[in-house]
C-alpha cells in the first residue's frame, strides 16, 4: 500500500468504459475473458459484477478498456442504473440459443437508452454462441432487423471460437472514441446533430 | 547342468523359472518311463493342490470382498446423515445470523432463535454504536437512526479511479442498510479518530469486485452516480469479506423490506437514510421485495433434487408457483425478481421431470426388484407436475420391459403345455398388476387409459406371436395345441375383471393358427387311415383272450360308445380293426375340434370332421367291392360308423355347440341306401349273421 502511495501519478492513456449487459448465461463473462485473456472458461458460474482494465492498441493509439461484466440479474434497479450509468458503450449480449434472452434485449435496450438519456450511445447488438449454430433460435434476421431498427450494428461472436470477439470490443471502442472527439469539438446540440449523422452512415439502412 | 529339482511351488513361481528349460532339464535326467510318469503324477497333484487354494482364495476374497461393500454402504449412510446434520447445522447458523442482524424495534416477524440472545445481540450493537459515535465526528444522526445495525468495518484504501494511484485512506462501516466513508481525523487527536464523509444506501449503491486494475490488487468499486470510487483492501480474503458482507446485507434487506411492505402496505418506503452523494438523485423504484423463502427457493430445489427428496422439490415447486400466480394477480407490472424466480422454478421444474423420467427409464442396468410399486413415487409426482402423457408412456414401456424380461427367466420346459401354462400364467398375471397399478397411478386420466388398452393390444399380439412360435411352430399335436389355446383363453379373461376384454382379438389372431394346423392335422389323419385301410384284412378283430375284449369294451365305453352288440363269441368284436382305431382317433380329433371351437372356426372344423369321416367311410366301401365275400360284415362295419359313431358324435356336438353338425348329417343321407340294404340283409339273414 505504501508502495502505490509513493508512487508517482503517470499520465494514463485514454480511458474507454464499456459495459457488457444481458441475460444470464449468455456469455458476457466468457466473452469478457476471452478477450482479456484469451481463455475460454466452460464451468458457469453467476456473476455478481466484475471490472476488468486492459491496455490496447487502437488503430496504432494505446487506450485503456474498462470493462464492466454485469450481473444478468440485478435486484435493485437503482443499482443497475448506477451501473449503467458508469458506461460510454454498451455490448448487450444474447444468446442466438435462446429466444428468450434475445426478447430480454429490447428491455435492457430501453433501460439503457433511459438512464443515459441519449438515443445514440455507443451500443452493439450481439449475438454470441454462435459455434452452436444447430442450436440456434433466433435467425440472424430476425436479429439484424432489430438492430437495424435501433440503429446499431450486429454482430455474432462465439466466445468458445473466439470468433469476432476482438470485433466487437474494437468496434465499440472506435465508436466512443468516435464520440468522444466529437463531444470535444461540439460541446452544444450540434454535437448530436452530426452524431446523428455519422450514425446514419455507419448503419446501412 | 543343473540338478532336476522336486517341483514345488516355490520352484514353479519363481520368476527365473523357464517352462522348456525345467522340462529340458528333466527329460535330460530321467530315463524311465515310470519316473517321468512319477513326476507327472506329482506335478498334476501340484496343480491340483494350487487349483484348491486358488479357489479358496477366491472364496476368501469374495467374502472380504462382499464385507467390505456392505461396510462401504454402512458408511455412505453414514456420511449422508452426517451431510444431513451438518445441513441442519448450516440452517440453524444462517437463522442464528439473520436474527442477529435483523435486530428488533421494527416489529419484524422472523423466527427468532432464543430470547436471550437476541437481547445480548442488542446490547452489543447499541455498545458498538456508541463506539462508532465517539470515534467519528459528524455522524450522530446517522448512528442514532432509528434501525440502524453495525456489520462490519474495516481500513480501506482509496484510488484514483481513472489515474490508478492512491488517494487516501478511508475507514469504512457497514451497517444493514447502508455503507459509510469516513477520513482519518487529522486534526483530533482524541477520540475522534475519523470524520465522517459520505453515506451510501446499500439499495442504489452498485458495487463491482475489480478484476484486473492493472498493478492495483485486492479492489472494489463503488458506482455512485456520477463518481466512480475505487478502494482497495489488505488482501484479497478481505476484499472476499467485504464483498461477502455488502451482498448479504443486500440480500437481508430486500428480506426486510419485503417483510415491512406485507405489513403496511400503505405506508410508503422504510425510513430512508440520509444520503449526501444521493440526495440529488431521484427517488429511486420502490422495488418489491419478496419473502427469503422465495428467493431460497431455487437453492432449497436443488438441494432436494441432490438429496432425492423429490416430494419436498415439488412441494416447494407448488409453494413458489402460487405465490407468484397470486402475486402476478394482484400486480400488473411485472416484477424483476419474481421474473428470475419464476425463470430459475421453471427450469429447475423441468430439471425435476428430467431426474423423475429418468427413474422411470428403461435402463438395463437398473434392477425391476422393486417392480412397478418403485415407480409410483416418480410417477405420483410426475401426474402432479402435469406430466401424465410422457409419464404413462414410460411406465408402459417399463411394462413392456419387466414382461419380456419375466419371459426370459421362464425356464424353457420339456413339455410345451407345462412351459405355457407358466408362460400364460406370469404374463397375464403381470397384466393384471399392471393394470391395477395403472389405475392406481393414472386415476380418472381418460386418455391414459386408452394409452394402457392400445399398450395392452399391441402387447397381446407379441404375446400370441411368441405363443405361435412355442406351440404351432414346433408342430406339435393337436392335444397339446388345443390345451395350450385353452389355457392362454383362460388367462386372457381374467382381463375381462378390469373391462379390457381381449378375448375376440386373441381368437382373431390364434385364428389362422388353428386353422392351418386343422387342415395340417387332418391332411395327416387322412394319410393314416388310408394306410390303416390297406393294411387291414376286413374281417373282424381277434382280441386272443376274454380279458382284452372285456377291456376293449369299457375303453370304448368310457368314450361313450357300447359295443356289446358287436361282440361274437369270447373273443371276436364284428369291427375290423382300422374301424376301432379310426373311432379312437376320430373321438380325440373331434374333442380337439370341439375345445378349439369358435364360431369362425365352425366352418373348417365341420369341414375337418367330414372329410374324414368320409375318407374312413370310403375305405369301407372300397373293401365293400373288393371283398365280395365279406359283404355283410363290411356293410355292418359301414353302419356302426353311420349310425352308433355319428349319433355319439352328433350328441357330443350338440352339448358344445348348440345343433348338430349338418354336413355329417348330409353324409349320412348320401349313404342312406348301403343303410337300408344293411337293414334289409339284416332282417332276411339275422340267423346267418350271428354264424360269422
Amino acid at each position: 500500500m505504501e508502495k502505490n502511495m509513493s508512487k508517482k501519478p503517470t499520465v494514463q492513456p485514454a480511458l474507454h468504459k464499456v459495459i457488457m449487459v444481458g441475460s444470464g448465461g449468455v456469455g458476457k463473462s466468457a466473452l469478457t475473458l476471452q478477450f482479456m485473456y484469451d481463455e475460454f472458461v466452460e464451468d458457469y458460474e453467476p456473476t455478481k459484477a466484475d471490472s476488468y482494465r486492459k491496455k490496447i492498441l487502437l488503430d496504432g493509439e494505446e487506450v485503456q478498456i474498462d470493462i464492466l461484466d454485469t450481473a444478468g440479474q440485478e435486484d435493485y434497479a437503482a443499482i443497475r442504473d448506477n451501473y449503467f450509468r458508469s458506461g460510454e458503450g454498451f455490448l448487450c449480449i444474447f444468446s442466438i440459443t435462446e429466444d428468450e434472452s434475445f426478447q430480454a434485449t429490447q428491455e435492457f435496450r430501453e433501460q439503457i437508452l433511459r438512464v443515459k438519456n441519449d438515443e445514440n450511445i455507443p451500443f452493439l447488438l450481439v449475438g454470441n454462441k454462435s459455434d452452436l449454430n444447430e442450436k440456434r433460435k433466433v435467425t440472424f434476421q430476425e436479429a439484424q432487423d432489430r438492430a437495424n431498427k435501433w440503429g446499431v450494428p450486429y454482430v455474432e461472436t462465439s466466445a468458445k471460437t473466439r470468433d469476432h470477439v476482438d470485433k466487437v470490443f474494437y468496434d465499440l471502442m472506435r465508436e466512443i472514441r468516435a464520440r468522444k472527439k466529437d463531444e470535444n469539438k461540439t460541446s452544444n446540440g450540434r454535437g448530436k446533430d452530426k452524431n446523428k449523422k455519422k450514425k446514419l452512415k455507419c448503419t446501412i439502412l | 547342468m543343473d540338478v532336476p529339482k522336486e517341483p514345488n511351488f516355490h520352484l514353479l513361481s519363481a520368476p527365473e523359472f523357464v517352462p522348456e528349460k525345467y522340462v529340458r532339464t528333466i527329460s535330460h535326467n530321467y530315463v524311465g518311463g515310470s519316473e517321468l510318469k512319477n513326476l507327472k503324477k506329482r506335478i498334476q497333484a501340484l496343480s491340483d493342490e494350487t487349483n484348491n487354494s486358488l479357489k479358496k482364495n477366491v472364496y476368501q476374497n469374495y467374502v472380504q470382498f462382499i464385507d467390505t461393500g456392505k461396510e462401504i454402504s454402512h458408511l455412505e449412510s453414514e456420511m449422508y446423515q452426517l451431510s444431513h446434520l451438518l445441513s441442519e447445522q448450516k440452517s440453524l447458523l444462517s437463522a442464528l445470523s439473520a436474527t442477529s442482524i435483523l435486530e428488533d424495534r421494527t416489529q419484524v416477524n422472523f423466527e427468532r432463535n432464543p430470547k436471550l440472545d437476541e437481547h445480548e445481540i442488542e446490547e452489543e450493537n447499541k455498545l458498538k454504536l456508541a463506539t462508532i459515535l465517539e470515534k467519528v465526528e459528524g455522524c450522530k444522526e446517522i448512528v442514532e437512526a432509528n434501525d440502524r445495525v453495525f456489520i462490519f468495518e474495516g481500513d480501506l484504501l482509496e484510488i484514483d479511479a481513472t489515474e490508478n494511484t492512491a488517494i487516501k485512506f478511508v475507514h469504512m462501516y457497514l451497517f444493514n442498510d447502508g455503507l459509510m466513508v469516513t477520513n482519518r481525523n487529522s486534526n483530533s487527536r482524541g477520540l475522534m479518530r475519523y470524520a465522517f464523509e459520505s453515506l451510501y444506501e446499500l439499495s442504489s449503491l452498485a458495487v463491482v469486485n475489480v478484476r484486473d486494475l492493472g498493478n492495483i490488487k485486492h479492489a472494489f468499486k463503488l458506482l455512485i452516480f456520477p463518481d466512480t470510487r475505487v478502494f482497495q483492501c489488505s488482501s484479497n480474503a478481505s476484499k472476499k469479506e467485504w464483498l461477502d458482507k455488502i451482498d448479504q446485507a443486500k440480500k437481508l434487506r430486500l428480506a426486510t423490506e419485503q417483510q415491512k411492505k406485507d405489513q403496511t402496505v400503505e405506508k410508503p418506503s422504510p425510513v430512508r437514510a440520509v444520503s449526501m452523494d444521493l440526495s440529488a438523485s431521484k427517488p429511486e423504484e420502490v422495488a418489491v421485495v419478496h419473502p427469503e423463502w422465495l428467493l431460497d427457493i431455487p437453492d432449497e430445489l436443488d438441494v432436494c433434487v441432490a438429496q432425492r427428496q423429490f416430494e419436498d422439490a415439488v412441494n416447494y415447486l407448488r409453494k413458489a408457483q402460487n405465490y407468484i400466480c397470486k402475486f402476478n394477480a394482484k400486480h400488473s407490472a411485472p416484477d424483476a425478481v419474481i421474473l428470475n424466480i419464476q425463470e430459475k422454478v421453471e427450469l429447475k421444474q423441468n430439471n425435476l421431470i428430467d431426474i423423475l423420467m429418468n427413474e422411470l427409464e428403461v435402463n438395463p442396468k437398473k434392477s425391476f426388484q422393486g417392480g412397478l410399486r418403485a415407480t409410483r413415487t416418480a410417477v405420483r409426482l410426475l401426474n402432479d407436475l402435469g406430466r401424465s402423457t410422457q409419464c404413462c408412456d414410460l411406465f408402459l414401456k417399463l411394462c413392456s420391459t419387466m414382461l419380456k424380461n419375466q419371459a426370459k427367466k421362464l425356464k424353457r420346459e420339456t413339455s410345451t403345455i407345462t412351459y405355457i401354462r407358466y408362460f400364460t400364467s406370469a404374463t397375464f398375471t403381470n397384466m393384471c398388476y399392471m393394470i391395477e397399478e395403472f389405475l392406481r397411478a393414472f386415476p380418472d386420466l381418460p386418455y391414459c387409459v386408452s394409452a394402457y388398452v392400445a399398450w395392452a393390444h399391441g402387447h397381446l399380439t407379441i404375446i400370441t406371436n411368441h405363443f405361435w412360435t412355442q406351440v404351432f411352430v414346433t408342430k406339435a399335436t393337436l392335444s397339446t395345441i388345443t390345451e395350450c389355446v385353452q389355457l392362454i383363453r383362460a388367462q386372457c379373461e381374467r382381463l375381462c375383471e378390469y373391462g379390457i376384454d381381449f378375448r375376440y382379438k386373441l381368437d382373431g389372431q390364434l385364428r389362422k393358427f388353428i386353422n392351418t394346423a386343422l387342415n395340417e392335422h387332418r391332411d395327416k389323419f387322412i394319410d393314416s387311415i388310408k394306410l390303416r385301410a390297406n393294411e387291414d384284412k376286413w374281417i373282424p378283430m381277434n382280441f386272443k383272450t376274454k380279458g382284452a375284449l372285456t377291456r376293449c369294451l369299457q375303453e370304448h365305453e368310457k368314450m361313450g360308445l357300447k359295443l356289446d352288440s358287436y361282440v361274437s363269441g369270447d373273443v371276436w368284436l364284428q369291427l375290423t380293426s382300422s374301424n376301432i382305431a379310426f373311432t379312437k382317433l376320430f373321438l380325440v380329433f373331434l374333442d380337439n375340434c370341439l375345445n378349439l371351437q369358435t364360431t369362425e372356426l365352425l366352418e373348417p372344423i365341420n369341414d375337418s370332421l367330414c372329410s374324414v369321416f368320409e375318407a374312413q367311410v370310403a375305405y369301407n366301401k372300397q373293401a365293400l367291392t373288393f371283398q365280395p365275400e365279406q359283404n355283410l360284415f363290411v356293410l355292418k362295419n359301414i353302419g356302426f360308423l353311420l349310425l352308433v359313431l355319428v349319433e355319439l358324435t352328433q350328441r357330443k356336438y350338440k352339448e358344445s355347440i348348440g345343433f348338430e353338425c349338418e354336413p355329417l348329417n348330409k353324409l349320412v343321407n348320401e349313404n342312406s341306401a348301403l343303410l337300408k340294404d344293411l337293414a334289409s340283409r339284416n332282417t332276411k339273414t339275422k340267423y346267418s349273421s350271428d354264424f360269422l
